[in-house]
């Protein structure tokens, strides 16, 4: 703080010395009733001279004859005024009413901000690029009421998972429809680039989104690019680099060495009890994992520190009949795991022009370019390797394994070279008697725990990695181009066509040292590509015109979009050893090929109305028409109506309050529909095709045909109000909602007797609410220092109120090979609740029979409930149904809070944002795997007779695997996302501006105590049977929470 | 102008607009297929999934194999935790024969081409025998496109309805509607003969058991079908679709399968580090119980304590025996002692088994009654068929686990859990095994 304040005394001398000798102005600033204004920023224009008015509104300033001076302050216009030796300029600055009564964008048109209805939440452009975050998604994080945005992967170049208020679906993702420059896009947010938004609008309510009908469900998104203005050309420069690193710096898994310290620490203390061990086998195993050298933490391997470089450059400008704006845009990533990384291209050119009087047109092109590079492995599966060994041999080590085997066969047991399962024919080394420096430690040169400290007896971690590569390729380009014709004034006929194209590679390969085994069927060369394309048009007529107090505005519209996926991906094995990963190299029989060719199909026909009477009533009615051909023949096609109503109550004439600036009250309805997770085809039953020993096979399909398959529709009602204080410089908006869906889209699990694990019905409703709250303050405003504040904080609640009859969907157990809760959905329950059996206490260590085989953490096992006393552990029913399942945990939070600043002071500026979530939870498998994978390993003493009741208390026991709540945690996190501190370097170097800031994600990072792994937004979605939202919570392996730093400049010139 | 402009527009609707009615062009539709030889493929193509659970299941929950490590280990020890093997095992297993059953189905109602037909009888046959011979009671389906709603398809109906009214029905109609001749290794006549006299053999009726194994015996000459005359010709990729082999289920490397855990082989050879050395000390003394046994060196390496019955060198291609001729010739024996045929035509039917293996024909003077004859099948059959996934359902149609196992099980862990999710996903319709 200190040496902050140096610096910046020491900038304000500088500041000063550029201040020339000539005369003295002075001068009062005041405003239209003539108050007069304090803090009003008066400057030379293209010097660093300055000054501010006092508590009077006086000024004085140095000047010559010829400068411009120019007076700005927050909410005004500012003034410019040439001097010419006047005795002093007394200045009256005009509101701004442009700042006053902003535009907000909402679908197929804009409408002032005053007379919004809806809920609709909006961030600017600036707000996104003065925190220079890697992705759009990223700054919004925290930003904004009923939006939780998280990063539930974690790896870069992954989208974070945005939900806007509550999930609109219970089967698919809940991801919202991103509309570019009214283009409805088919990637994601990452395609844009941060630096191109002038603004970002966020339609939450039904109301809002209506307008998008069936799309709208899940929120829209509305991205707003930057236009060129009238003028000369402005050209701007952005680059950060930045370093990153795991938050959580302290190694889950314990190494060797102190893993042989807490056995000893137990034995000491009795918690251990080796007395059923041999204690010569006790002896050389404490021996080795004390003695065994140059041991490294896999945690230390695997994570490293990254780096990002970031340019940006954009062009911007126009003629009164024309405007432009260009950017490109490039970011390269080093992720902060080994072999992580991503890097991304954009480019975009925005043109508009008028034609002639009537008829303008305008051209938008994006392309972006993704390049992401995965950990090619299953991180949960490198992390559990034992650390008791260096990932690659040195002398040392290798001499350690070969004089440990010679140990372990003099103590009778059996030699480490039988851990190696290649047979002699693999390829590379099988023994340890030749290892050579530098080779990769596998686990089973060490032994296996039986006779030796290695673990698994798999390769080891750096030999799974090296003999994998994964990868994901996307090209994206989008190009929408509109024709406006005037028919008469107020009164627009605009067509649009636009086309987009999402070309994604993934690749994956496995090679066969990969295996421990050798196995050719472990290899793998799997290549897929898919194009997603889109054809859009929509022709739109809109109609605005404000007679007397009446303001009406009108907008009809056709739009056509269909989206046509084509792919082929390959999949092949028996991948041939030691050569370059190419497909023509491969046994021809060895390739699986299969293919996609798939259409979708949509026609809609909306319109709106809006009207204001007098900025005091004000009403939007909307309503649209869809059909989709991904439905039955029986239902294509649903009708979607909405509106809403608002009252400025603060400019009635009975309302006359000074302190009160903004009084409105706002009411929506709508109703939206959803497609969720339906794709081209879920309406049919399909045969897939599959290659078989006897030729062309025709798989079970995997859906069941279903003509009656529909939308579900969203009816959603908004409560809302929004205050301004003391000329709004203190503002508080409020919205509840209540939100039905009906029909909803479930991917129900069905007996495999019917040969699918699911099928797609319409069945059942969902009832949630929410609660809304944002406030903000301009705290300091005189000037030179301005401070804005704004927080928010929302809630939601959901409960399933119909299941097509059902009491309840049949109940999944989700996670990763049998270890997960048991997920329930039932009428009058959450969507995803986790249920499982309730323990008492770990089973203590003591009881196991050799607690020097895993690294000693606990048991794995714990004591449980038995909730009905009948004797028996019944993990299938619940409490009420005579079982013991009671819930455990869901992963949707109580409530979740953002909260942002922004302060400059002169030419400083500094924000930070933070977001919170609240009591939501996961089941973390990762502790099966790191801790105490090998649990069951109880002594016979502890139940002699195996009915599942300890001997010593009895109590009834459990491995913790076993949908138990001892892997429940606490998934509440406070993170800093950012904070930034920017210093803006006034006109030097020929400049018009240009700032350096430095910048922080996740400086702090607060976790639940309970929570022990890498990142607590982290949930596993891609493991076979998931569901969608009804089985969402379990985390298995998720990529780490990153903290970096950042170096940044901004440089305009014009 | 501004009819250049609505001009304009019209023509932009023209450009975008598609037909709500879709349908991939590069698919077929269940309803629209006329040949149904792709579909009878995939009931082949899905038995894969039994594969490595029956191997489990035969060998390691018998005393020929045990696991070594937490929580397989739950197949050695006869209690209600063994439901957590289910996501490797039980489950899949379940899952493909019900797949299996679900495409013999579609071909049984809608070909119009017997043998095919009478092909997806025996697989149906087959695969509710599995299921039966695993589960007990089991759900029975018999319709290619069975209602989401219909409940009665999920209850789990009596094993002997099952073997009444699907398995054995099915499995005749298949004799009647095979040759003789095995092409490609696809079901045949015998494949189904046998396959029904095993079971009969499982229901205890010896009597309808004999007939079908007697016609296997007498008719495999001509059919192709005959002993191996080493016993180690018999294994491995190397001798797919020996003459031996009666029916089984093939395996290619290159063929991608639904299950996609573990092969079947590297579980008897020692090669999954859930047990390195699984080989059972009893196995080795019932070898040794028979000095000069040939069959022990191909079966057993007391080294590794692990089989090279199927090795590792060609694995992803061995094929999984169903059926083989010594079996059914062991079969035929135990059925003729069964029905109190004369010892020495019993034990004359295993000659040649003896005989290959390099030992005495077995002596009817000192196997002088049904009991011992039929204890001697019995450690016939555990040596001959070591490791083919057979021991364990031997030895709980025999009724006689406690007496080889050595300890009392409970008989509730004579059959295996259904998997939870079946449990879960009918409501409880299908209700879980007694014991689980």
């Amino acid at each position: 703080m200190k040496l902050t304040l140096t610096l910046f005394t020491a900038l304000l001398i500088t500041l000063s010395g550029f201040a020339q000798s000539g005369s003295t102005l002075t001068g009062t600033v005041t405003d239209d009733a003539n108050n007069q204004l304090v803090g009003v920023k008066v400057v030379v224009a293209g010097t660093t001279r300055g000054a501010l008015t006092d508590s009077e509104g006086n000024y004085e300033i140095e000047v010559n004859n010829g400068d411009e001076l120019l007076f700005s302050y927050f909410g005004y216009e500012t003034q410019s005024v040439t001097y010419n030796g006047q005795a002093s300029i007394n200045i009256t600055l005009a509101e701004d009413i442009s700042q006053l009564d902003e535009v907000v964008v909402v679908g197929y048109g804009t409408r002032k901000k005053s007379h919004n209805t809806g809920a609709i939440s909006q961030v600017d452009g600036g707000d996104i690029a003065a925190i220079q975050a890697n992705r759009v998604d990223d700054a919004l994080a925290g930003k904004l009421a009923g939006v939780l945005i998280q990063n539930q992967d974690g790896a870069p170049g992954a989208d974070p998972k945005i939900q806007i208020r509550a999930a609109s679906s219970i089967s698919g993702a809940s991801n919202p429809l991103i509309v570019v420059d009214g283009y409805p896009i088919s990637g994601s947010l990452a395609t844009v680039n941060p630096n191109d938004i002038q603004s970002i609008e966020v339609l939450k309510d039904a109301a809002s989104a209506a307008i998008y009908g069936s799309r709208g469900a899940n929120g829209v998104i509305l991205v707003t690019t930057k236009k060129g203005t009238s003028g000369r050309a402005k050209m701007s420069y952005n680059a950060y680099i930045s370093t990153a690193s795991k938050y959580v710096s302290d190694n889950i898994n314990p190494t060797s060495g102190e893993w042989a310290a807490t056995i000893e620490a137990g034995i000491a203390d009795g918690t251990f009890d080796v007395s059923e061990m041999d204690p010569e086998l006790l002896n050389y195993r404490l021996n080795a994992f004390k003695n065994s050298p140059d041991v490294m933490a896999v945690e230390d391997w695997l994570f490293r520190t990254g780096y990002s470089t970031n340019h940006d450059l954009s062009i911007s400008g126009g003629t009164d009949d024309m405007s432009y704006f260009a950017s490109l845009g490039y970011l390269n990533t080093q992720g902060i795991a080994i072999t992580q990384g991503f890097e991304r291209y954009n480019a975009r050119i925005n043109v508009n022009a008028k034609l002639n009087k009537r008829f303008s047109t305008g051209l938008n092109v994006n392309g972006f370019i993704g390049n992401r590079d995965m950990v090619g492995h299953d991180m949960r599966d490198l992390l559990r390797a034992y650390s008791v060994h260096p990932v690659y041999h040195t002398e040392a080590s290798i001499a350690f394994v070969q004089q440990l085997d010679q140990q372990a066969q003099a103590l009778g047991l059996s030699g480490f070279d039988n851990g190696f399962r290649g047979g002699s024919d693999a390829p590379w080394n099988s023994s340890i008697a030749t290892l050579e420096p530098g080779m990769t430690a596998q686990d089973w040169h060490y032994g296996r725990s039986g006779n030796g400290i290695g673990g698994s007896g798999d390769a080891g971690p750096a030999t799974k990695l090296d003999n994998t590569d994964r990868y994901q390729n996307t090209i994206f380009g989008n190009v929408s181009s509109f024709l406006q014709f005037q028919i008469i004034e107020g009164l627009n006929l605009k067509t649009v066509l636009g086309a987009d194209v999402r070309d994604t590679r993934d690749f994956f390969w496995r090679g066969l040292e990969f295996d421990s085994r050798a196995r050719s069927t472990q290899t793998a060369l799997d290549q897929t590509d898919l194009k997603r394309s889109s054809v859009l048009s929509e022709t739109t007529l809109n109609f605005a015109k404000t007679l007397g107090g009446h303001d009406i505005s009108a907008v009809a519209g056709l739009e056509f979009q269909n989206f046509y996926i084509n792919g082929i991906s390959l999949n092949g094995t028996n991948v041939p050893y030691g050569q370059p990963q190419n497909f023509a190299l491969l046994d021809p029989a060895d390739i699986a090929i299969s293919e996609r060719r798939e259409t979708i199909a949509r026609q809609s026909v909306f319109g709106r109305i809006n009207y204001a009477y007098d900025n005091r009533y004000l009403a939007s009615v909307s309503l649209r028409r869809d059909g989709d051909s991904r439905f039955g023949a029986n239902n294509r096609f649903e009708t979607f109506p909405a509106f809403s109503l608002g009252w400025n109550i603060h400019n009635e004439a009975f309302f006359n309050s000074n302190f009160l600036s903004d009084f409105k009250l706002r009411f929506s309805r709508g109703s939206l529909g959803t497609t969720a997770f339906l794709g081209a085809y879920n309406s049919l039953s399909l045969l897939n095709p599959q290659a078989t020993l006897f030729g062309n096979g025709f798989l079970i399909p995997s859906d069941i045909a279903n003509p009656d398959l529909t939308w579900q529709t969203n009816t959603e009602t908004n409560y809302g109000i929004n205050l301004g204080f003391l000329n709004n410089r203190f503002r508080i908006g409020v919205d509840y909602y209540t939100s039905v869906i009906e029909d909803i889209l479930i991917n129900q699990s069905v007996s495999e007797v019917l040969g699918t694990t699911s099928i797609a019905l319409n069945s059942g409703d969902v009832k949630s609410s929410g609660l809304e709250f944002e406030v903000g303050a301009t705290v300091v405003n005189n000037g030179a220092f301005l401070w804005n504040l704004s927080g928010n904080l929302s809630t939601v609640n959901s409960e399933i109120t119909d299941l097509g009859g059902l009491d309840e969907l049949p109940r999944t157990i989700y996670g990763q090979s049998g270890r997960g809760p048991v997920f329930r959905n039932y009428v009058g329950g959450q969507i995803g609740e986790m249920w499982g059996l309730e323990t008492i206490s770990p089973v203590e260590m003591v009881w196991v029979a050799d607690p020097t085989r895993n690294n000693g953490i606990n048991s794995g096992e714990s004591y449980v409930v038995d909730q009905n006393d009948d004797g028996v552990i019944d993990r299938t029913r619940t409490v009420e149904e005579g079982g013991d399942l009671v819930k455990i945990g869901q992963n949707t939070p109580d409530f979740y809070w953002g909260l942002n600043s922004q302060m400059s002071y002169k030419d400083f500026d500094l924000s930070f944002q933070l977001q919170g979530s609240h009591g939501a939870e996961v089941f973390n498998i990762d502790p099966l795997y790191f801790n105490s994978q090998w649990g069951g390993r109880l002594r016979s003493s502890f139940d002699d007779n195996g009915d599942g009741i300890a001997d010593h208390n009895g109590e009834h026991y459990e491995r913790n695997r076993n949908q138990t709540d001892a892997m429940i945690q606490d998934a509440s996190y406070v993170a800093l996302r950012n904070v930034t501190l920017g210093y803006n370097l006034v006109n030097k170097l020929g400049l018009s501006s240009a700032r350096i800031y430095v910048a922080s994600t996740n400086l702090l990072y607060l976790m639940a105590s309970d929570y022990t792994s890498f990142n607590p937004e982290g949930v596993e979605i891609t493991n076979s049977g998931y569901l969608g939202p009804t089985t969402y919570g379990v985390q298995v392996g998720a990529s780490p929470v990153v903290r970096s730093f950042t170096f940044g400049v901004n440089v305009n010139f014009n | 102008m501004r009819i250049i402009s609505i001009l304009l527009v019209s023509l932009l609707f023209i450009v975008a607009c598609e037909d709500l009615e879709q349908f991939p062009p590069n698919i077929a539709s269940s309803n629209s297929l006329t040949d149904y030889e792709g579909v009878l493929n995939a009931a082949y193509f899905y038995q894969h999934g039994s594969v490595t659970p029956l191997a489990v299941m035969g060998d390691f929950r018998a005393d020929n194999a045990f696991m070594f490590e937490a929580p397989y280990t739950e197949f050695d020890l006869f209690g209600p935790n063994l439901t957590t093997m289910e996501d490797q095992f039980f489950g899949p297993f379940y899952t493909a024969l019900y797949k299996s059953i679900l495409s013999a189905n579609n071909v049984i109602t809608n070909s119009e081409n017997p043998t095919e037909v009478a092909e997806a009888k025996f697989l149906r046959g087959l695969s509710y025998f599995k299921l039966v011979k695993v589960f007990g009671d089991v759900p029975v389906n018999l319709s290619p496109e069975p209602s989401a709603t219909d409940e009665s398809i999920l209850t789990r109906q009596p094993a002997t309805n099952v073997y009444n009214n699907v398995i054995i029905p099915d499995l005749e109609d298949a004799i009647a509607g095979l040759g003789t001749k095995i092409v490609d290794g696809r079901a045949s006549k015998y494949a189904a003969q046998g396959i029904l006299g095993k079971v009969y053999l499982q229901m205890g009726e010896f009597a309808n058991a004999e007939p079908h194994l007697a016609a296997v015996i007498n008719g495999a000459a001509a059919a192709g079908i005959s002993l191996q005359a080493n016993f180690e010709d018999i294994f491995g990729e190397a001798n797919d679709l020996n003459s031996e082999i009666i029916f089984a289920t093939q395996i290619s490397s290159s063929i991608s399968d639904e299950y996609g855990f573990s092969e079947f082989w590297s579980w008897s050879g020692g090669l999954d580090t859930k047990s390195l050395n699984p080989l059972e000390q009893d196995l080795v003394d019932a070898f040794n119980a028979n000095p000069g046994d040939l069959r022990a060196a191909v079966s057993i390496d007391t080294a590794t304590m692990s089989s090279p019955k199927f090795p590792q060198t060609g694995g992803p291609d061995h094929d999984w025996i169903e059926l083989r001729l010594a079996d059914v010739m062991l079969m035929y024996a135990e059925a003729l002692n069964e029905t109190d045929a004369a010892p020495e035509t019993v034990l004359d039917v295993l000659d040649p088994i003896r005989t290959r293996a390099g030992l005495a024909p077995l002596d009817h003077t000192a196997l002088d009654s049904k009991a011992l004859i039929r204890q001697a099948i019995q450690d016939e059959r555990r040596l001959e068929l070591a490791f083919e996934g057979q021991r364990w359902f031997d030895l709980v149609r025999t009724g006689t686990v406690d007496a080889e196992m050595g300890q009392s099980i409970n008989s509730n862990y004579h059959l295996f859990p259904i998997p939870i999710s079946e449990v879960l996903a009918s409501f409880g319709v299908i209700t879980q095994n007694d014991g689980y």
